[in-house]
């Protein structure tokens, strides 16, 4: 998903943490004045900042690469399953090199077992290096 | 000073704040001692009640924002704490209950004597040293919860 296409789909608000396939991303959306844009530390720190956003009535994103998928499932399992808050993702997917194979292999079925898979837009950066 | 006067004296200084409460005892010590609409009582996510108040005085300059913490869950996210330090929101304040211990697991010791949190943006600390007993579980639903916490601002 391009940066147009994210403001496009109505997303108010924006907090990730950077992956080399969400450069452009990052420019278009730091350069857009209309846009609020929180740069995390972390994915959960992420999920929570945009779940603040939810509250206050903001359309929030999340981007990650998916080696932080683990970092999310405490939060999106206990926090935004049970209490019933929509947060989307931006999900980037490294297939290489050899640190992001396994995880590779197991993106789809994580994000599937944390029932957010409507929430979710993959994107394949598996030959990006 | 104990943890319940620690959240008594939280609870003292609001007016109409809004108040993210982190998991474990100090979600329900709030719920017992002063149950109210601004509240929002973050059970699980661990160390995530301060971001939830980064994404709250982000998009709400004019409100006060209050999260209440304790050291094991502040902790559990310095990373948080120093993006805090960096934006520098002058809306959100952090009060960080510290006894030193996982209360609510059994009082294992923290490693809180190894930071101090008094270097972190509009941070109070706390220190608390008795023991006291567990108020008792909140009674609403997280739902409800979450949509009686919304209200407060849509």
């Amino acid at each position: 998903m391009t940066y147009d296409e994210c403001r496009a789909k109505g997303y108010d608000f924006i907090v990730g943490v950077p992956c080399s396939c969400f450069k452009q991303f990052i420019v278009d959306l730091q350069s857009d004045t209309a846009m609020s844009y929180i740069a995390a530390n972390r994915e959960d720190t992420a999920v929570a900042v945009a779940v603040g956003a939810y509250f206050s009535g903001k359309k929030p994103l999340v981007f990650l690469q998916n080696s932080g998928l683990g970092h999310v499932v405490n939060i999106v399992s206990s926090l935004l399953i049970p209490y019933n808050i929509p947060i989307d993702f931006l999900i980037s997917v490294r297939k290489e090199p050899f640190e992001h194979t396994h995880m590779y292999k197991i993106t789809k079925d994580i994000v599937s077992l944390l029932e957010i898979d409507s929430q979710v837009y993959l994107i394949d950066s598996s030959s990006h290096s | 000073m104990t943890r319940l006067e620690a959240v008594q004296a939280v609870l003292d200084s609001l007016t109409n704040e809004l108040l993210v409460v982190t998991t474990g005892y100090l979600s329900r010590d709030v719920f017992k001692i002063k149950d109210r609409k601004e509240n929002f009582y973050m059970c699980g996510s661990m160390g995530n009640a301060y971001p939830i108040g980064i994404g709250l005085a982000v998009n709400n300059p004019d409100k006060r924002i209050v999260v209440l913490s304790g050291d094991g869950a502040a902790l559990m996210s310095l990373g948080s704490l120093a993006l805090g330090n960096s934006l520098k929101l002058p809306s959100l304040q952090h009060f960080i209950v510290d006894n030193g211990k996982y209360a609510s697991t059994g009082g294992q010791p923290t490693c809180a004597d190894g930071i101090d949190f008094s270097q972190f943006h509009n941070t109070t600390v706390y220190s608390v040293s008795e023991d006291e007993p567990a108020s008792p579980r909140i009674t609403l639903g997280p739902i409800e919860m979450a949509e009686r916490f919304r209200s407060c601002f849509v």
